[in-house]
Formats: C-alpha cells, structure tokens, sequence
C-alpha cells in the first residue's frame, strides 16, 4: 500500500509501518518536531509557549478528576470542594494543582505575550499566530471567569455579580442581557450550572483547538527569535537538510531536551506552590471564598483575582458618564481587544528590542509599569493611597489611587495608540545578518 | 547550657507575638501567644476546648470525627471524650443545637468553623476570641474588640472571667490636646503602647457644618476571676486557634511532608535534565 506520508516512515516497527500506510503520521512528525527548524538562538524568554501547554494538560488533567466529585449545585457545590480537600484520597493534591494552574496559566501567558511584544514576534508574517494567541487569551480569561464561580464561595459569587453586572451597563438591552447571560435574577443555581458547562466543555474545547491554529500557523511561517531576523532569509544548508535555514536546528531532539530543563524548573516553583503555599497568601486563593456563597451579605472589598486586576483597574478608574458605568466597561474591554491591532500599530524598522531606539524601550517600559501598577491598585480599595487634601474638592474623586489608576490608564493606552508615531520616528540599530548564538556575541555588522 | 536552649524552645515557639491590622472594623493591635501546628499536645487540648464550646452552637460539617486520629488519638478516645453520645465515628461534626433554634436564639445560625481559620487568618481568631469584654448595653451583655457588636456571647467566661475595657477618647480641647494632630499622636502612642490588646478607631462627626475628629483607644482589662489565670486562657486561646487551623485543613502537615519529597525528586531531576540539554546542544556552534 502506498504511504500516507512524504518521505520514508521514521518507523521499523510493522505496526507504526501499517499506521504510517494510513496515517501521515511520520509527515506529522517531520513537520512539527525532527525537521521542524527553530532558530538556535531562543534564550529565557521561549520556554514560556512549552510550559502554557504543560498547564493546559495539568489543567485537563486535573479538572477530569475534580468533575468526579465536585457538584454543580448551588447547595451542594462549596461542601463538594471541601469534600474533595477532605474526603476523597489526595483530592487536595488535585484541587491544589488546579487552582495553582489556574493562577501559574496567566503568569505563564502574560511571560509569553511579553516575550512577543519584546522581540517583535507578532509583526509579519506572525500576524495571525498573534492573533490566535489573542483569542487564547480571551478564551483563557473567560475560562478563568467560568470557572472561578464553581467554588461557590463569597469572592467566586461576588465576583461574578460584579462581572455580569457589568453587562447591564450596556445601553437600552443592559438588564436583560444580564438576566439572560445568569439565567435569573441573581447569581444562582442555574448560572452555577451554565458556568460549570463552559468552564468543563465549552471552553476546553475552544482552548484545545486554538491551540492547534497557534501552533499549526507558527509552524508554518516559522519561530521568531530574540534578534527579531528571518532565518528563513538568511543563508540555507545545515548538517540536517541543503534547504533548511542555516541557523536553525531540528526542534527535536535539541528543544524538547532544553525544554525539559524548563519544565523541571517550572515544576518545582509549582510544587513549592502547591505544597507549601496554595494559597499564596490570597492572591491564589482569597480569605474570603473560604466562606460560602452568600446573596445577602456584600463583602466589603470585593476584588478579582490577581490576573484580571490590571483590567479592574481601568474599569473602575473610568469616571461614569451620564451617570453609567459603560464608558468604563468600553475601556476595560478596549485594553484588552487592542492587543488584537499590535501588528498594524508597530512601524518599527526592526523587530527585536535588541535593535530598537530609546523611544520603543521608554514607552515599552512605562507600559510594563502601568500594567503591574494597575494591576496592584486592582486588588487594593480604591482608597490605598489616601486621598487629598479639601483644596482637591473639586474633583469628581479625592482617592489618591483612583487618580494614578487614571493616569496609568492613559499610559497603557498611549503605548498602543501612540505606537504608530513613536515607531517609525525611532532611532532604532541596524539588525544583524545572521541571528547571535552567544548571548554577549557582538552584533555581526549589518549587510 | 544547650539544655536550658532546648527547655526553652517550645517557649519560644510560642512567642508572644504582636501585630496589628486594618481591614474591616477598628484597626486592632494583637497580643497573644501562637502555638505550633506540629504540637500535637497542643492541638488535643484545643480539640477539647473545641468540642466542649464552640460545637454546641457551631458546627463543622466538613470535619469527621475519626480524621482525629490525626492527631495520636484513638477511635476509643475519641468517643468516650469528645464525641455526643449520639453520634458516630464517621459523622461530621455538627452543632449541638438545630439550625432552626439557633436562628431564633441569635438572630442567625452561627457559622460554621470547618474552614473558619483560612477565612479568617488564625492571627485574627485568635484575637477575636481573646477581644470579648462585658457591655452592658449589649443584649448579650457582652460586646468584642475585634468585631464591635457581634451577636456571639462570650462563651468561655466561666474560663476567663470577666474581662472589661478601658475607653479613652481623644479630642482637641484646646488647652491639654491643642490640634486634631495633637489629639492623633497621643491616642497612637496610647494604642501602641497598650500591652494589652487594643483598638484603635477614628471618629469624624459633622456638627453645624464643621467636621469633628475625635480618636477612641479601647483597651482590654485582663479579668482575674476565671477558672483560668490570665496567662492559662491565653494558652487555651492559642490551643483553640491552632486546632480550628488544622480543622480548616486537616492533611496540612501531610502536604509539607510530600511536598519535600516532591521538591527532592525534582532537585534529582534537575541536574540530570541539565546534564542531557548540555549533551545534546555540544554540536550546536
């Protein structure tokens, strides 16, 4: 029989012979592992998409077993988890790993988004591999959002009324949105119940399949790297292939080894976690959802979980306009689509961080402050800071922090909007020819 | 030498220890002992304690009796000393009286404590349950520092006592205490200095359109007429908190042990995955 696959089988064995006849699993390989060619010279910064998927496995994993024993009801749902921490053998271990997931997927993520933002790696031609990364993160969020209610704690009811109420912000439809996205009045059994149903297979399976298409699409047009070149453009023929990009090495066996390294690392940070700190002193695990849910008694600061904060922070530092918070949802959800336009917003002549003029580094940096400060004022009440003195009665707010919290806003949306300009007036440096191996390797002089 | 270091360790471990806080309520300056998690003495005393005060009108419904064992106690023991008559061994602990009672009584069931510690923090329990003093304007006649008002009696009084407070209320009157200021220093050095445990509150009053700032420093007179001396009902409060902290997580001290384990194996691992990368990418120049 003919194989299914370009090539000679990378098997011997007959039955992985009889599925390669079937199966382009060989090509598969080939394509996506053993001449997969990633550029040689990934520092830090490239363990991060290795170890996203890593936390969706233990995600999945977890989260199987957690389904075995937890209860979407909203009488039973709190005592399920305990009953899970308790009763049910090494159920903590489970629950402590989701949850520690949970909080590690986004450290994890916003690494990564980072790293692209550095090193350029959403411009051209990775425009849709970032924008798949995009909708993974949207997916993400949601996903968190989803499942942060399952508990049925103080912070997981309080939290998704916040949030669902921010729907009926929504000019004219705005309550019966929100009636219709809970499915009741309130936050309630049936929300309880639409959420678990996302949370356990809506989302896992919109997560899973854009992570195909990120992968799938970055395989295509190949890695970026922290030089921010082409290797593909650059000279061809290594000890591998006459047409491979000379630069680039076979993603397996020499990055499946170097990520073996990171995953270890990665999972004793994560064992520390879970062992020895799961609830990372409430930022993974808040003091308040160890009480249970209660419709009528309010928190008195009720705050998302770390990951959200800085996106809280801007939708609490837009003042209301015309006396609704819309304005406010607008922004919160305009910091997050905006990602979406990077690869059209950058002008830059270079790609890489390495190479780019004072003017990209300053506002790269003013918008890594803003996103951690507004992020911290996100967790915090809005009167952190103290507030001014009686002089400032003029103003709609005297909160110190809401008033930072408005100028960092300003600063994470200047890093987008103004990126067109400040791009192409950058004094960037010429780009090397070929990437740099060594990481104090002087730049080979450009062509 | 070393044998009185060593005689003195569990002391130490105890130390008091005194911090203070400000979420929800009057800022509070705690002063109280802390015991060990591993003290398995300690948490049996607070087990007692537990089951004979706060199980008549609490309950802990996630806790089973026979997960004690935990704490070197046996199925027998358990039963004869802190087990209702009516229960079994595999029951959860679950309040004396029914729901329905309570909430006639007190205005509201009271909640339950399986995971009362990790809500709260054992820090602010332990203050809590040493902050109650007697008020007479109170229905209960019994009032709380750390959580003014609260409906809860002071059940272990006939232990303590009968603790009182001493109230001071700082105010500008222009002639000791010139300035708002001067009013805030001196109630701060008063709360600071208290060593015994306190609350700190500020008061803003709005009077014929002027704003009004006055500063009240609660402090808490130890009681003497208890069954327990001072010192002893603070001990038992350190004993009750470190119990009510290995209910709201039973398998604690079993996580730090696995988790050493774990950290071990991946210490091992590191170094071999290391060696493999370093292997592989020789050739890569």
């Amino acid at each position: 029989m003919a194989s299914a696959n370009k090539g000679p089988s990378l098997f011997k064995s007959p039955v992985m012979q009889w599925v390669d006849e079937r199966f382009p699993l060989s090509s598969l390989m080939r394509d996506h592992l053993t001449e997969y060619y990633a550029p040689k010279n990934f520092n830090f910064w490239y363990y991060f998409g290795s170890l996203a998927l890593l936390v969706l496995v233990i995600q999945i994993v977890t989260g199987i077993f957690l389904t075995m024993n937890y209860k979407p009801d909203a009488n039973y749902a709190f005592g399920s988890v305990e009953f899970i921490m308790r009763d049910v053998d090494y159920g903590w271990v489970i629950r402590y790993m989701h949850s520690t997931g949970a909080s590690m997927f986004f450290v994890v993520v916003y690494l990564h988004m980072c790293r692209g933002l550095m090193y350029g790696s959403y411009r051209k031609p990775r425009e849709l591999v970032w924008i798949l990364g995009c909708l993974i993160y949207l997916a993400l969020m949601a996903e968190a959002f989803f499942g942060y209610l399952l508990p049925w704690g103080q912070m997981s009811f309080w939290g998704a009324q916040v949030i669902v109420n921010l729907f009926s912000a929504v000019p004219f439809i705005g309550p019966e949105l929100a009636v219709w996205i809970r499915g009741d009045y309130s936050i309630g059994d049936a929300t309880l119940n639409r959420f678990f149903a996302f949370h356990v297979i809506a989302l896992p399976l919109v997560l899973l399949g854009l992570v195909a298409a990120h992968i799938i699409a970055l395989h295509e047009v190949g890695s970026n790297n922290p030089d921010g070149i082409e290797i593909k453009k650059g000279p061809k023929g290594n000890r591998w292939s006459k047409d491979a990009p000379a630069d680039g090495i076979p993603f397996h066996p020499y990055f499946t080894v170097k990520d073996i390294v990171g995953v270890v690392v990665f999972l004793m940070i994560f064992s520390a976690i879970v062992f020895f700190a799961p609830e990372m002193g409430g930022y993974f695990l808040e003091h308040n959802n160890f009480i249970p849910a209660d419709p009528l008694k309010t928190p008195d600061h009720i705050a998302p979980v770390w990951y959200f904060t800085p996106f809280y922070s801007i939708l609490r530092a837009v003042p209301p306009l015309f006396g609704s918070q819309f304005p406010g949802v607008i922004a919160m959800g305009l910091a997050v689509m905006v990602f979406f336009a990077l690869p059209w917003l950058d002008r830059g002549k270079v790609k890489s961080i390495r190479y780019r003029g004072t003017l990209w580094k300053s506002w790269f940096a003013a918008f890594i402050i803003a996103f951690f400060v507004l992020g911290y004022l996100g967790v915090e009440p809005t009167t952190v800071w103290g507030q001014f003195g009686d002089w400032a009665s003029f103003l709609d707010t005297r909160d110190r922090a809401t008033w930072a919290a408005r100028f960092f806003t300003v600063v994470y949306f200047a890093f987008f909007f103004l990126m067109p300009w400040y791009t192409s007036r950058d004094k960037t440096k010429p780009e090397p020819a070929r990437v740099r191996y060594h990481e104090h390797e002087a730049p080979a002089a450009a062509e | 030498m070393k044998k009185a270091l060593f005689a003195a360790l569990p002391l130490v471990l105890s130390l008091c220890v005194t911090t203070a806080w400000a979420a929800g309520g009057p800022e509070i300056k705690i002063v109280g002992a802390t015991a060990s998690s591993t003290n398995v003495e300690s948490l049996q005393r607070g087990a007692r304690l537990f089951v004979n005060h706060c199980l008549n009108c609490h309950s802990a419904q996630f806790m089973r009796y026979n997960r004690l064992t935990d704490l070197k106690l046996t199925p027998e023991q358990i039963k004869q000393n802190l087990m209702f008559t009516t229960d079994k061994i595999g029951d959860t602990m679950n309040a004396a009286i029914s729901p329905k009672d309570a909430k006639e009584w007190f205005g509201a069931v009271p909640p339950d404590l399986s995971v009362m510690a990790r809500s709260y923090t054992a820090e602010r329990l332990g203050a809590y349950l040493r902050g109650f003093y007697v008020d007479p304007s109170r229905p209960t006649g019994w009032n709380n520092l750390v959580s003014p008002n609260i409906g809860m009696p002071h059940v272990m009084a006939e232990l303590q006592g009968n603790p009182t407070v001493k109230e001071t209320v700082f105010k500008a009157d222009g002639k000791d205490i010139r300035t708002t200021s001067d009013a805030y220093g001196r109630a701060r050095s008063a709360f600071i200095a208290s060593n015994t445990m306190a609350s700190f509150e500020t008061h803003v009053e709005k009077k014929d359109g002027k704003t009004e700032t006055h500063y009240i420093v609660r402090q808490l007179v130890p009681a003497t007429d208890g069954l327990m001396t001072p010192q002893q009902f603070d001990a038992a409060m350190a004993d009750l908190v470190n119990f009510m902290g290995y209910v709201s997580e039973p398998y604690r001290n079993q996580r730090v042990q696995i988790g050493i384990i774990v950290m071990l194996l991946l210490g091992l691992m590191l170094p071999a995955a290391y060696w493999l990368k370093k292997e592989y990418w020789k050739d890569v120049t």
